[in-house]
């Protein structure tokens, strides 16, 4: 095995005052290879997203602080960098790009001016180099005749040119890492469509790796080979695309497989997962789905499942799962 | 990959477009701007537009009402009020932007400062602000000029100190808001430096507001540097400005009314095109109103 890019190891995130903390995120370990595809996908609420900012520590603390586990990255630790350092690495090597693409520009700056800053920050380069960058980066991520637009404010973009830019911007240094957070959510299905195109457009000339986050387990399935799924700030499957699409080992992951419309549907409703996401902290011990789950066993209310191995690139937290293919391999 | 989109925005109006809306968009604000710049103008050529030296005493002509030799007639020491009055607009007009000006830099710093970063410092120039705002300027004004006397200088310093907390307020709410954009997040996610962040992504995007202040406080400000000047504790005599031009006028009233009314109408006058440009200047930046 090639060493990781980027390892998460039984990362906790808390909340509030740190004699009565809230968890948020527990225990996540996040693997991603050099120019490897990961897509991280829950609902709102299953701390997608935290873990995705606490990466970069950008969780704002306070309130909530990272209270446990270790992030590396090339095997330098991010958690124990100062963060001037950090701050070398962010956008150079790790990039982000978020969900807003109508607010996530300056409105106030131009796009050269944008996409200038960024390449600014890390690498030295002449006026004229720099615009020339620019260019070229506006051509990679597809926008028409880039020279003209080169003083073009965001407000004259569309949503979906706005995200471009992001990802132009994102992309400025060649970044070994992209994380992108919902990076089409607010974006319609057509354009969604081009933007993760471009997305695996960039990965393939760049060989960048990307960790997509999304609650859309088809977003994840465009772009990613492997996927981690979050439930109440727990991974609790791990697998690539191909063995959790066709076989799904958490109830959770199930429930949202069923939940997909498909154009063969004759169902008048869709399925859903009875209950709701339990709020954050209200868990204290088993199993955060335990409420929810139609597979449920004594057992599960007790102790919380670790993570169990059913192939070499799968696995997931359930007890029930678990046992079936332990008794089916017996 | 297909890259047409259709919906290009239409092409928004550039700064120097909107700038010019602002100056000669209405009819009201074309005279307006001519009349600010008119008087800008006589103060910056003050020494070569006035016919006599506004000092200059003079026992054979005292009080006379408005002739050839004297347009607008002399005063009780037989000074040229005309002379009086384009000198006394440099104190005027200069006070009148110098303070804003100066109230924008300290109170804009503040509140950004505050607003951005929170915590112990935003509380203690919340209530600080919270504090001076307690007091009407003109009171506050007339407090800091008996204690340290009158004098542009000292007068400057305190309508300065009197605008600055308003600025500080309007400063912290605006960065407050601001901050929470995403374009802030994604900055600080580039790895771009905090003071890189306040100066390029948070002061431009605040601008509007600050702007607007500014505008509506340079017709306040000439205003009060007269009332000040009108009460004594302003520009000291002799030196002239339109303030004590009415006050030392006012003591004099019966001989000749000319020096109350031309000090009065300059005022008016400037302070009503200053409001004019300021309003205009609000609903061309107001993001509210667009």
């Amino acid at each position: 095995m090639s060493a990781p890019l980027l390892n998460v190891q039984g990362l906790c995130v808390e909340f509030g005052p740190k004699a009565a903390p809230i968890r948020v995120i527990n225990d996540v370990n996040l693997r991603v290879d050099p120019g490897e595809a990961v897509g991280i996908v829950g609902e709102s609420g299953s701390g997608k997203s935290i873990t995705s900012l606490s990466i970069l520590r950008l969780v704002p603390e306070p309130p909530s602080r990272i209270a446990a586990g270790s992030i590396t990255f090339e095997g330098r630790d991010l958690l124990a960098m100062p963060k001037s350092q950090l701050r070398h690495m962010r956008g150079r090597d790790i990039a982000m790009i978020f969900q807003e693409p109508m607010s996530s520009l300056n409105p106030v700056m131009t796009v050269e001016a944008q996409i200038g800053e960024a390449i600014m920050l890390h690498e030295r380069m002449s006026r004229a180099e720099r615009r020339a960058r620019v260019i070229q980066l506006l051509r990679l991520v597809g926008i028409p005749d880039p020279e003209s637009r080169l003083k073009a404010y965001p407000h004259q973009f569309s949503g979906g040119m706005r995200q471009r830019v992001m990802i132009a911007i994102a992309v400025a240094c060649n970044p070994k890492l992209l994380i992108a957070d919902e990076p089409t959510t607010a974006l319609d299905v057509t354009i969604q469509a081009q933007v993760l195109d471009l997305m695996k457009d960039v990965r393939e000339k760049l060989n960048t790796a990307i960790l997509l986050i999304s609650h859309d387990l088809g977003v994840i399935a465009e772009v990613c080979e492997r996927v981690l799924v979050m439930y109440a700030g727990h991974v609790v499957e791990d697998a690539d695309i191909r063995s959790l699409f066709e076989n799904p080992k958490h109830p959770y992951t199930r429930g949202l497989l069923r939940a997909v419309p498909s154009l063969t549907d004759e169902r008048s409703r869709l399925y859903q997962i009875p209950g709701s996401v339990p709020q954050a902290g209200s868990i204290k011990q088993g199993c955060p789905f335990y409420a929810r789950c139609d597979l449920r066993q004594n057992i599960c209310a007790q102790t919380m499942p670790a993570m169990s191995r059913h192939s070499s690139s799968h696995q997931a937290a359930c007890w029930v799962t678990q046992n079936l293919s332990e008794v089916r391999s017996a | 990959m297909a890259t047409i989109e259709q919906d290009f925005a239409p092409p928004e109006p550039g700064l120097s477009q909107r700038l010019r809306r602002v100056f000669f968009g209405r009819t009201a604000t074309v005279i307006a701007t001519i009349t600010v710049a008119l008087f800008i103008f006589v103060a910056a050529f003050a020494p070569w537009l006035a016919p006599y030296d506004p000092m200059a005493q003079s026992f054979i002509s005292i009080n006379k009402p408005p002739s050839w030799e004297h347009w607008l007639g002399t005063d009780q020491f037989g000074r040229d009020v005309l002379s009086r009055m384009i000198w006394g607009s440099r104190n005027s007009l200069i006070f009148g932007f110098l303070s804003p000006v100066l109230a924008a830099l300290i109170g804009g710093t503040l509140g950004v400062l505050s607003g951005y970063f929170g915590g112990i410092l935003d509380r203690i120039v919340t209530r600080l602000v919270d504090m001076l705002l307690s007091f009407p300027e003109l009171l506050l004004a007339i407090l800091v000029a008996a204690a340290l006397g009158g004098g542009f200088w000292n007068v400057v310093a305190v309508l300065t100190v009197a605008f600055t907390p308003g600025f500080a307020r309007v400063a912290r709410a605006t960065t407050l808001s601001v901050k929470q954009e995403p374009y802030i997040e994604s900055a600080i996610a580039a790895g771009v430096r905090t003071p890189v962040i306040i100066l390029r992504h948070v002061v431009p995007n605040i601008m509007a507001p600050i702007v607007v202040l500014m505008t509506l406080w340079a017709a306040s400000s000439i205003r009060l540097e007269a009332t000040l000047s009108f009460l004594g504790i302003g520009t000291q005599p002799p030196a002239p400005s339109w303030g004590n031009i009415i006050r030392e006028g006012l003591a004099n009233i019966f001989a000749t009314s000319w020096p109350i009314i031309a000090g009065g109408l300059a005022i008016t006058i400037v302070v009503l095109a200053i409001s004019i440009i300021g309003d205009q200047v609000r609903d061309e930046l107001d993001p509210e109103i667009n």
